[in-house]
């Protein structure tokens, strides 16, 4: 074809876009996933039935608090990373705080525990399939998000894989702690980390085969 | 300045066609022909098909991807960014292993003030050479465009398109020596 007729082509029936489209699109993928993760939890693993009690007590919180900050610097990086021009810019560093935080927090109550019981700390109940769920509940969100990416225009594929896996991870988390009564730092710091970061791995390695356009 | 300009003109073209104006959207992708001819002609070298390909490919991904453009930022820049993730899948599926740092990196935003610049002295050029020659080496060295499309632009034959190239050639070098005598 022409480019000439090309362009007349592209240029017929221009339908507006809206202000803030992207976001929207964004928004709009991790939404649809995360109501499907949201019902995987309720359905399959069922929430935990002391949820409202615990949503009264501080490590409830501090547990969101961690997933959540993960959650909103991933997203961010994602949709900077959305456009052809795009860098992740700071976002990814940021994380690095949520972390060091729920570290420290981690060490102090290590500091005040007596030693014979870190270990029970660390595992808690469910150290074998924690890892596991979460990474499971952030696949109807990274696939949520690989739609949004459809539309959009990313460039660096393996950076903006890995970005959408880390934040279909943390979103995943998020709702993972609406079922999970573990409540030592350590313990989320481990296995709920391993798992955003499985989730981002296979963003890694999906990212350049499914992002290109 | 000049760049600044260009991208601004761009850039108000893109918002008007953001906001449904389909001539506005028309009339940059038209102004984007030229700038993409010649940046994937300088990185192909020649294979004039695969450089209409590409021009064509940035054309449909400005077109269907138009909601990744910030207006915050410049125009330019997000153009390029697509020409060169373009060029570089071209690169990618095509068997080939340039690193990315590689490709030489155009500086600025597309070079939009280098091509202006340049193109005011070969106006200067292309005028003091005769008419037709001069529209025959607009249409095939500048525009990007075949032998044949030249010729049907120009209403003339393709043997006279040949024949005026190279004469405008000759005389352009002919000028271009006596300019440094």
């Amino acid at each position: 074809m022409n480019s000439e007729d090309l362009i007349a082509s592209l240029a017929q029936d221009l339908p507006p876009v809206p202000r803030h489209a992207l976001g929207r699109r964004l928004g709009l993928g991790i939404l649809v996933g995360g109501l499907v993760t949201f019902a995987a939890v309720g359905g399959w693993l069922g929430f935990r039935p002391d949820l409202m009690l615990a949503m009264h007590g501080f490590t409830f919180w501090l547990k969101w608090a961690y997933t959540i900050s993960l959650a909103v610097c991933a997203t961010a990086a994602a949709s900077r990373l959305a456009r052809p021009d795009g860098r992740a810019g700071g976002w990814l560093w940021l994380m690095a705080l949520p972390v060091l935080g729920l570290a420290l927090i981690a060490a102090m109550e290590l500091a005040a525990t007596p030693s014979a019981q870190w270990l029970a700390m660390w595992l808690g109940a469910s150290w074998t399939i924690c890892s596991r769920n979460v990474f499971l509940l952030a696949l109807p969100i990274f696939a949520g998000l690989l739609w949004s990416y459809r539309r959009l225009a990313p460039t660096q594929l393996a950076l903006a894989g890995t970005t959408a896996g880390m934040a279909a991870g943390a979103w995943g988390a998020t709702l993972y702690c609406l079922h999970c009564p573990e409540t030592s730092a350590l313990f989320v710091l481990t296995w709920y980390t391993l798992g955003m970061l499985g989730a981002a791995l296979v963003g890694r390695v999906l990212g350049p085969r499914l992002l290109r356009w | 300045m000049r760049m600044r300009h260009d991208d601004d003109r761009l850039r108000a073209l893109m918002l008007a066609g953001l906001a449904g104006d389909s001539a506005a959207h028309a009339a940059l992708l038209r102004a984007l022909l030229t700038p993409l001819r010649s940046f994937f002609r300088r990185r192909l070298g020649g294979r004039d098909d695969d450089v209409e390909d590409l021009v064509q490919e940035v054309l449909i991904a400005v077109h269907q991807r138009r909601a990744t453009y910030d207006p915050e930022r410049p125009f330019g820049a997000w153009v390029y960014a697509i020409a060169r993730y373009k060029l570089v899948d071209r690169y990618r599926r095509s068997g080939r292993t340039t690193p990315l740092d590689d490709l030489p990196e155009l500086a600025d935003e597309f070079a939009f003030d280098e091509a202006s610049d340049a193109r005011s002295d070969v106006d200067r050029l292309l005028d003091t050479i005769p008419e037709k020659q001069a529209a025959v080496l607009r249409a095939t060295r500048i525009d990007g465009l075949s032998t044949a499309e030249a010729a049907e632009r120009l209403g003339i034959g393709e043997s006279d398109v040949k024949v005026s190239a190279h004469r405008g050639l000759k005389a352009l070098a002919a000028r271009v020596k006596d300019g440094w005598r």
